[in-house]
């Protein structure tokens, strides 16, 4: 890293990662400040975490968030994967149709994504706005992103072992449960570990098509956000952080557990 | 599936219409009854036909692993966006109704200058964003990839793990320091250095600077992907042939990564051009982008097809960028969008 | 009507398999007898392995019919059927232990776990797996999955063993080893094999029958002994390695012998077989190690004698792979010849030289 071009890209690098990582680090800092305005130091306190739990609104938010999430996560990996194993295994007409139509929620701006599903639910069906609403719109984003994860696993698998499972005499539900699956463990995983942050922390999306009363996580720390900060958020927002480093320590618990 | 697909099908269908009418007498209740017709329809069927039936469900094996999704899909994605599209040519109501008369006209107002400069700027914005997130992002992962050494993958994950986070949180920490009261101001202003809190937010080089750090982690991974890819080797036989360091990336390194940096663009790009949050956060209502006009007319002024009209038009630009960077990048850009 | 002779372990019938674009298996029929190694020897892509993956039930075929022991299989799928594969893959299941691996089969035919456990322990002691039991494949040798693989298809005892190449991946040395080890067992347990291979070395030393396949065609079906020493085609002859191939046509007969006019215009003589009508003879073949070289200086009267320059001499190790060229057509003649007679020293490369071969030594071919 002598060379003039190794310092340039050191110094780009670092002032890149200060950028990306400063205001972060300084609100997890300031979570654990005094202050009411969670902008000053005025010593350390755990107390906005306490309240996090105590307040009933937070908890509310975080209750919904975390209920929203988890079925997003069994309903998105389960048809992902099972869809996947269609578009990996079987030849047919309009497979590319259906793999197009999979990138498309992927590919809109979320904010017409948004957008159309709050007309479609209020307007052409009628779909009650709240847990319901919600819960099509994160599954229709999620289930993709499982479903292009798990195909990138299934082209680096050995399909033989299928065909020697069968071979020996297992059916197909049985060398499904006992081969198929735990050889698509690791992507299933990885897409669970993608799917929560995502899930759990999209605001656009759920905001258009939340309806009135129905706060998630993030949509309160919108609301706190706009009618005035308050430090509780500064500890929601520590958490939010968090959180994708638990699910990455998840991710290499399991595989490390799994010798694949 | 157009008709004609499957000749097979029709045979059984007709069959299976031919024998039902044949058997209307006697059948017993609705559901034994047809069960019990479908059994016998199957069991009596002349050899060849039940061979076809076989061979029919046969070619339908992937219907029950692609078949839910794939409804899914069409009721609430396609149909979603569809809808739009139909609603951006109808006239809005008085009240918020959506009157069933065909009209250009919300087409037409795209080209008021009110909304035109909005889509202008959104535009521009956009623009700056995915440039600036180019210039720091590729030196960044070529960085990671060429002095990274064993912290790679470290390296990669500070710059993955962002995006993973909240991004209305991510919004909320910059104006954190950045407010008017914010721990920039107060640190310049204790210090002395200023006499009066300095106007970071709220003007348009705060809204791309925001964007920029919003988005940045999806410009560095598609062209880290890329660069990793690289075979060292042709790096090696252009240094063998006596090409400069400067010559060797500029004519070896970027042409080889241009799939990368095309997939970057576009994963860059399309969230900015429908970003609402960091105008609204940000700006102030000098720098709304189209993403606030489809909120404003979707939820405050409930002109739904106003509102659709900008949808339309802000997919067609996303198309656009998108078909013509997967043209100019062929293949690899592609792949690594997903 | 079949109680004449035995019922074959495995036959086909008439099978067929298209591809889109090319004919994979084109009307191949065959018998296996019981208890016996019975391999299908090509080159790849000549349908063995399609042909095999039908047996075991992992593909459909267009026509035709496939009976196991004497029954028609067609409609049984492939975990139903009294028949097990080895892959050239080997297809190891990689989360699951030797053990798991072993017993896989067993427990999907719901044996007692008692007995399972007493049939791994045998099977793991004849491949010689002791030891293995926790291990995962990934932590074994090439040698040593060879055999969990083996083991996990023999422990059912199945009424066939389909090796699908299972000898490949392994190098030169390990699969010789392999070969005397395959052959052991099969002795021991008494299994009948169907083996595909594209080495005509592995299939000429392991089987009790070899059947020829190439572009989905069968061309011969017989012992080792006869397809080497007589192949009746030109792809026979030439895939078991006589590369000595004269096409020509019977010109004359008589006195037990018949004699043949090369495309090149040379006579050559082979003795006579009374099952071959000779409109039917397309030319002969003569294994390179049954061409003899001699002295300029030999007389040219008698059968099979040319005149001839060599142009090439390759020492191979145990014999000197040496190329003639003939002058009378300008075709070229391999021999080998033994290295440890010494030979070598009688010749050198651009010498004048005879060629001569015995009548018996011609091998009629048919097509």
């Amino acid at each position: 890293m002598k060379s003039l071009t190794g310092k340039t890209l050191l110094a780009i690098a670092t002032l890149t990662y200060l950028f990306m990582w400063v205001p972060t680090i300084t609100l997890i800092v300031f979570s654990f400040s005094n202050d009411k305005l969670g902008i000053r130091w005025e010593g350390f306190t755990l107390k906005w975490y306490a309240e996090i739990f105590n307040n009933a609104a937070v908890r509310n938010a975080l209750e919904m968030s975390l209920i929203i999430a988890i079925t997003t996560i069994v309903v998105s990996t389960l048809a992902g994967t099972v869809t996947a194993y269609g578009l990996y295994k079987y030849k047919f007409r309009g497979k590319e149709v259906i793999r197009m139509s999979l990138l498309l929620p992927i590919v809109m701006p979320y904010i017409v994504t948004a957008g159309a599903l709050l007309v479609f639910f209020t307007r052409v069906v009628d779909i009650p706005l709240g847990y319901p609403s919600i819960l099509i719109a994160h599954i229709s984003f999620s289930t993709p992103l499982a479903v292009f994860i798990v195909l990138g696993r299934m082209q680096r698998i050995d399909w033989t072992l299928e065909e020697a499972s069968m071979d020996l005499g297992a059916g197909r539900l049985t060398t499904w449960r006992r081969i198929t699956l735990p050889l698509l463990m690791p992507a299933v995983i990885a897409s669970a570990v993608l799917i929560f942050p995502w899930s759990f922390s999209d605001f656009t999306i759920t905001f258009f098509v939340a309806g009135v009363g129905n706060t998630t996580l993030p949509i309160y720390v919108y609301s706190a956000l706009r009618w005035g900060e308050t430090a509780a958020v500064n500890a929601i927002g520590a958490i939010f952080v968090a959180l994708p480093l638990i699910g990455l320590l998840l991710m290499n618990f399991f595989q490390k557990k799994r010798v694949i | 599936m157009p008709r004609g697909a499957c000749p097979e099908r029709h045979e059984i269908l007709r069959y299976a219409q031919n024998d039902t009418k044949r058997r209307a007498g006697n059948d017993k209740g609705m559901f034994f009854g047809s069960f019990q017709t479908a059994f016998r329809i199957v069991g009596e069927m002349p050899g060849n036909l039940r061979e076809k039936i076989r061979k029919y469900l046969a070619k339908q094996a992937h219907l029950p692993s692609v078949g839910p999704v794939s409804i899914w899909t069409i009721l609430f994605v396609i149909a979603p966006l569809g809808f739009i599209l139909y609603f951006s040519f109808l006239t809005a109501g008085d009240f918020g109704q959506i009157l069933p008369i065909f009209t250009l006209e919300n087409y037409q107002a795209l080209a008021r200058p009110v909304v035109a400069e909005v889509f202008l700027r959104t535009l521009l914005f956009s623009l700056a964003t995915t440039m600036i997130c180019l210039l720091l992002g590729y030196p960044l992962a070529y960085f990671i990839v060429m002095y990274g050494g064993r912290w790679r993958i470290h390296l990669l994950l500070l710059v993955i793990l962002p995006e993973w986070t909240s991004y209305l949180i991510r919004l909320y920490a910059i104006r954190m320091l950045s407010g008017r009261a914010g721990l920039i101001n107060s640190a310049l202003l204790s210090l002395g250095l200023i006499s009066s809190p300095l106007g970071i937010l709220y003007n348009p080089s705060a809204v791309v600077l925001t964007l920029v750090y919003g988005w940045l982690p999806l410009m560095v991974l598609p062209v880290y992907a890329s660069l990793v890819g690289l075979n060292p080797s042709l790096l090696e036989a252009s240094a063998d042939l006596g090409a400069t360091p400067f010559r060797r990336f500029f004519t070896v390194t970027l042409p080889l990564t241009k799939g990368g940096i095309l997939a970057g663009i576009i994963l860059v790009f399309i969230p900015c051009i429908g970003d609402w949050l960091v105008p609204l956060l940000m700006g102030g209502t000098k720098t709304f982008m189209a993403g606030n006009l489809v909120y404003l007319h979707f939820i405050s002024a409930a002109n739904i097809p106003a509102g659709s009209t900008i949808g339309v038009a802000l997919t067609a630009i996303v198309l656009i960028i998108m078909y013509l960077c997967i043209k100019a990048g062929g293949k690899e850009a592609t792949e690594r969008i997903i | 009507m079949e109680n004449r002779e035995s019922i074959p372990c495995v036959e086909l019938r008439n099978l067929v398999k298209r591809f889109p674009g090319v004919t994979a298996v084109d009307h191949v029929s065959l018998k296996v007898e019981k208890g016996k190694v019975f391999s299908l020897l090509g080159p790849s892509g000549c349908g063995k392995t399609t042909a095999l993956r039908i047996i075991a039930g992992l593909e459909t075929m267009d026509e035709g019919d496939v009976l196991i022991d004497g029954k028609v299989i067609n409609d049984v799928p492939a975990y139903k059927r009294d028949c097990s594969i080895v892959f050239q893959t080997l297809a190891l299941f990689p989360h699951m232990t030797v053990e798991a691996n072993v017993s896989y089969g067993l427990e999907q035919r719901k044996v007692p776990k008692d007995e399972i456990r007493k049939r791994v322990g045998e099977i793991i002691d004849l491949m010689g797996l002791g030891g293995m039991e926790k291990r995962r494949p990934s932590q074994l040798s090439g040698g040593q999955q060879q055999r969990v693989a083996l083991a996990r298809s023999l422990i059912l005892s199945p009424k066939v063993l389909l090796l699908d190449e299972p000898l490949a991946s392994l190098d030169r040395k390990l699969r010789k080893g392999m070969q005397v080890e395959l052959k052991r067992i099969q002795r021991e347990v008494g299994i009948t094999f169907l083996y595909v291979t594209h080495d005509q070395k592995e299939a000429l030393s392991l089987s009790d029958t070899i059947a020829v396949m190439d572009k989905g065609k069968l061309e011969q079906v017989g012992t080792p002994e006869e397809i080497y020493e007589t192949p009746r085609t030109k792809r026979v002859a030439d895939f078991i390695g006589a590369s000595n191939i004269f096409p020509g046509k019977v010109i004359a007969s008589g006195n037990g012998k018949v004699q043949l006019e090369t495309e090149g215009g040379s006579r050559v003589i082979a003795l006579e077989n009374k099952d071959i009508r000779s409109e039917e003879v397309t030319g002969i073949s003569v294994h390179p190690e049954l061409v003899e070289v001699l002295p300029e200086g030999t007389g040219l009267e008698g059968d099979n004698r040319f005149r001839g320059k060599i142009v090439e001499m390759i020492y191979q190790g145990d014999f000197i792979e040496t190329k003639i060229c003939l002058d009378q057509t300008g075709g070229l003649i391999t021999s080998y010849l033994n290295s440890r007679l010494g030979r070598e020293t009688q010749f050198s490369p651009g010498e004048e030289v005879l060629v001569h071969w015995s009548p018996e030594s011609s091998n009629i071919l048919l097509g």
